[in-house]
């Protein structure tokens, strides 16, 4: 029989007591994506996550499409932390086209990149708090995040989908009186997040629900390629803005939040502890930035490449390494565009983490790899 | 298609991993690495360039599992970032360009070794069942499983060993080309 | 033009008014008239004050409200009224309406948003009433292999049940319970019993497997819940020597048992939290994880049904607690006694007079009592629904060995101490009761 089926469509035999379960793609506890959990009374025996479900062959679309008419499509896949998705093409694009940032620019991109990723970080935790079953941990998060979109909005006049960046800078500069606006909010914004350790991170139940759970050693971390906070939740010192710093990272003063434990109690604090970095990282920013001058050096409307040339690059995104790689042919669009994103290399850890688990730690577990479903599909 | 030119490989300066210096010069690191994989495998590899933090690596399709696993075992990379496949119609083969990096040592944080091979491509390709198709560097670098698996969805490269060639991404009743060959046309483009 | 109806003709409207007038007439001529004979001519009418309630006296008491009264104060006296009105099912699901809308507004108050609001011209004091037309208006959606009469049973069941316990709660002293049963307790175990047993039916008879994890779950926590919620009780049954909650409530007359048996309390306040699915113990519907439990495929006004059964659920379980453990309907006098002047002289109004035999309806000692129990329940419900703005869910192999290692050994704990209070003379006969 498995001969007449396509490779990978076998029919399976599964035992009486196992009972399988479709969880999602409609399901409040999966996001957009379908995770097929075969359970035996409370444990998980088999996992096998399947995306797929919101693909838009970002990558496809990217080979028809010149250098600068990329910039909005490509950062769909995380709207919440579009700035940190387009970075990597961006500085492909750069070192292709052979074009100069100017300074100024490039703290612009280091605010506005880290202001993204507490935008993204505060969105990931409102869910992680709903999966848990902590109502106030959504509405906080949800609500706090508004402060720093309405910056966002100030510096690209976009709340969401900002397409800040394009090759040779950023769009427009800073409007009057950005630096002050930020700074307040950004204080403030930090003291709001360290409110959430009292309801959330050193709730008993909470402590005791995600310790020792899923607990993924380093060797193992390192074996399965994952990558971002959970990477730094199992040990390993691994922050692309201290190991290949980009742009201006290696002028400021930056910090990684590493934890030993590895649970989902660690992977989830991690980012946490993120966010209250970059917002040092902002502070020192904002106070580095050069106060006037260019922030954009102009492209012709489709500009030519170099030559045929592939390049490779990473940032450090709200959810780990995020590396583009781009062929270029020399014409004006690219031959091939990978976006290589830290929510589908993490996601090889969930078979992983969830086999003998029980199904009550299936959301934590899940939500707590920093998953984002739309960005692992593209 | 960079990839065919062989640079080579230019000559060595001293430099420290954490500071980068002039562009011109190359970096040792990088070069050290370059030299360690031909001393090794000799005609095999053919090193495609060598810039600051990436080297690229072009194998033939038989002897990308040695050389992998000597990169592996012998220069302390230990995951593999990305899979990439490339279609490249006028040569009729697919490239799969693997991304390499490394977390524990702490000298090759910021390197990414690009190891490239390819496979001979059809043009009515039947995916799994026609000769595009490659050796799996699953057991090697355990890594690798989904991204191989996208490949193999989406550029119709079979890898052989893969204990789990399914589809990841597109729907199980997709009957069209693999999307991301170069014949496979968008609607309006 | 009118844009709402534009093929709007006078004549019409006109014509339609006529119809509508015709069969309202027909139908009272055929079904109403004859309806009022049966009732008038056929069924026994009650005496009131010495009068039999023949149908011209039920006619002129209308008119005259010196001779309803009576008829009212007859009609509260009946076994409907106390089912329906009073302590029974229309007080509670007032208070259970008004614990909805008290927890979606505190809630959203905790959490920094606004809650309920443009529903009602008050801080959206009528999203309830919106919420449950939205209810009603759905469609019911029965999925294909369902076993149809067990599901479509269940939710009435579930009401059914929950209306049961609320029959066994004493409100205010002079009788106002609707049973007052000497097994009072007893029976509230029973009832109790009945939940699980309905949830497993409605999770199996669903046919899917969210509904079935969910009902298993619920089986699961109900069951070993019950355990330590029994124990818990037992220790105020051993004080107060009765089964009988109007007795158990007339008990603490001068200080409720909570001051002697806090363990108890706290176990079994626990306990209520599980048996009500309540956060942190709403495993049985957790959403992330099986996506609504047992409550899956209800649609429409069967959930409706449900969230209603569970509400009553709440009030009766904070009741009970207020009844055996703060002292039920005991508390200082506050309600202001009638005033005389009106019994023996009447409301003056500038020249009118009026006078109204029957008052007044409710005695002082009957007002006060519904008042305090009123204010200890709604205080026991906020700190039911306290938690569910600061804690995540629990597990369920934690609240598996929280049920059946320490809540059962803090409720034995808790019948020793009642034992101990008992034979050391403090309580009982010879001691401070």
């Amino acid at each position: 029989m498995t001969a007449e089926l396509p490779p990978g469509l076998a029919l399976q035999k599964v035992d009486e007591r196992i009972m399988t379960l479709n969880v999602g793609p409609q399901h409040p506890g999966s996001g957009h994506m379908r995770i097929v959990v075969q359970i035996d009374g409370d444990y998980i025996v088999a996992c096998d996550p399947d995306p797929g479900y919101v693909h838009r062959g970002e990558e496809k679309m990217a080979e028809y499409r010149n250098y600068i008419t990329n910039i909005p499509h490509l950062e769909r896949p995380v709207i919440h932390d579009s700035c940190n998705v387009l970075y990597p093409y961006v500085l492909g694009a750069e070192e292709i086209l052979g074009i100069e940032v100017p300074e100024r620019a490039k703290y612009v991109r280091v605010i506005a990149s880290e202001l993204n990723r507490c935008i993204y970080t505060q969105y990931w935790l409102a869910i992680y708090g709903i999966f848990l079953g902590h109502s106030t941990m959504f509405m906080w998060p949800a609500g706090d995040r508004e402060l720093l979109i309405d910056l966002m909005e100030k510096m690209s006049g976009a709340r969401v989908t900002h397409a800040h960046f394009v090759p040779g800078g950023v769009r427009n500069d800073l409007p009057a009186n950005f630096e002050d606006a930020c700074l307040r909010q950004v204080n403030y914004f930090e003291k709001r997040i360290k409110e959430y350790a009292a309801v959330f991170y050193d709730n008993p139940i909470l402590i005791s629900r995600t310790k020792d759970t899923g607990v993924l050693s380093k060797q193992d971390a390192i074996r399965l390629g994952t990558t971002g906070s959970v990477l730094r939740a199992s040990g390993v010192d691994y922050d692309l803005r201290i190991k290949e710093p980009y742009d201006v990272y290696e002028e400021l003063d930056v910090h990684t939040n590493v934890m030993k434990e590895g649970d989902s109690y660690a992977r989830s604090k991690v980012p946490w502890l993120d966010m209250m970095e970059s917002c040092n990282i902002i502070r020192q920013a904002l106070q580095k930035m050069p106060k006037s001058g260019s922030v954009r050096t102009k492209l012709k409307p489709n500009p030519k490449t170099k030559g045929p040339e592939t390049v490779y690059k990473r940032v450090e995104s709200g959810r780990g390494s995020l590396g583009c790689y781009i062929v270029s042919d020399g014409k004006t669009e690219p031959y091939r565009v990978k976006m290589s994103v830290g929510s589908f290399r993490n996601l090889i850890a969930l078979p992983y983490l969830l086999k003998g688990e029980k199904l009550g730690n299936m959301p934590s577990v899940y939500w707590s790899l920093n998953y984002w479903p739309v960005e692992a599909d593209r | 298609m960079s990839e065919e030119t062989e640079k080579p490989t230019p000559e060595t300066t001293e430099k420290s991993v954490a500071k980068q210096e002039e562009v011109i010069e190359l970096p040792a690191l990088e070069k050290g690495l370059s030299e360690k994989l031909t001393s090794k495998f000799g005609e095999k590899t053919s090193i495609a360039f060598v810039k600051e933090n990436r080297v690229r690596v072009d194998v033939k399709k038989e002897d990308v599992h040695d050389v992998a696993e000597f990169i592996r075992d012998e220069m302390n990379f230990d995951h593999v970032e990305s899979v990439t496949g490339v279609d490249f119609p006028d040569d009729k083969e697919i490239e799969v360009v693997y991304h390499i990096g490394s977390y524990t040592d702490n000298s090759l944080a910021n390197q990414v070794l690009t190891l490239a091979t390819r496979a001979p491509r059809e043009d009515i390709p039947i995916p799994g069942k026609d000769g595009t198709r490659l050796p799996t560097l699953r057991d090697i670098f355990y890594s690798v499983e989904f991204h191989e698996r996208e490949v193999f969805e989406m550029l119709g490269v079979y890898f052989d060993g893969h204990p789990d060639n399914r589809r990841l991404l597109l729907p199980e009743d997709w009957a069209d080309l693999p999307p991301l060959r170069k014949d496979f046309a968008i609607k309006g483009r | 033009m009118s844009v709402l109806a534009p093929k709007f003709k006078l004549s019409e409207f006109i014509k339609s008014l006529f119809d509508n007038a015709f069969w309202a007439l027909l139908l009272v001529s055929l079904v109403g008239l004859p309806l009022i004979q049966v009732v008038l001519f056929y069924i026994e009418m009650p005496v009131i004050n010495g009068e039999l309630l023949t149908p011209f006296l039920a006619l002129t008491w209308l008119a005259d409200p010196s001779r309803s009264l009576p008829i009212v104060k007859a009609f509260m006296a009946t076994d409907m009224f106390r089912v329906m009105v009073f302590p029974g099912f229309g007080f509670a699901a007032l208070l259970a309406a008004g614990t909805i809308f008290v927890e979606r507004k505190m809630l959203a108050k905790l959490q920094l948003r606004v809650g309920p609001f443009y529903c009602g011209k008050i801080e959206g004091i009528l999203q309830l009433a919106g919420d449950g037309l939205k209810l009603i208006s759905k469609e019911i959606i029965i999925p294909a292999k369902a076993d149809k009469p067990i599901f479509w049973a269940a939710p009435v069941i579930f009401v059914a049940t929950a209306a049961a316990f609320v029959a066994l709660i004493p409100v205010a002293p002079g009788g106002w319970v609707v049973a007052d049963v000497d097994l009072g307790l007893l029976g509230v175990f029973a009832i109790i019993g009945f939940f699980p047993i309905i949830t497993i039916l409605s999770a199996w008879s669903a046919n899917s497997k969210f509904p079935f994890i969910g009902g298993i779950r619920a089986l699961f926590q109900m069951v070993s819940f019950e355990i330590p919620l029994i124990l818990s009780l037992l220790g105020v049954v051993i004080v107060t020597g009765t089964l009988n909650l109007s007795e158990i409530s007339a008990s603490q007359s001068f200080f409720p048992w909570i001051v002697f048996l806090p363990v108890g309390a706290i176990v079994f306040f626990i306990t209520m939290l599980a048996e009500l699915e309540r956060i942190p113990f709403d495993l049985p519907e957790a959403e992330s994880e099986i996506v609504a439990g047992w409550l899956t495929e209800f649609s429409g006004m069967m959930y409706g049904l449900v969230q209603l059964g569970t509400y009553l659920k709440l009030y009766a379980f904070a009741a009970l607690f207020v009844v055996l453990f703060l002292g039920g309907w005991n508390g200082p006098m506050i309600v202001p006694p009638f005033p005389e002047e009106i019994l023996t002289e009447g409301i003056v109004l500038g020249p009118v007079t009026a006078k109204f035999p029957g008052l007044p309806l409710f005695d002082q000692a009957m007002l006060n009592g519904t008042l305090w129990f009123v204010i200890k329940t709604v205080g026991v419900i906020f700190f039911i629904l306290l938690p569910r703005g600061v804690f995540p869910r629990i597990r369920i192999d934690m609240l598996l060995s929280l049920g059946w290692t320490k809540l059962i050994g803090l409720a034995f704990v808790n019948i020793f101490i009642a034992l101990g209070l008992l034979y050391a003379g403090v309580l009982g006969p010879g001691g401070l009761q």
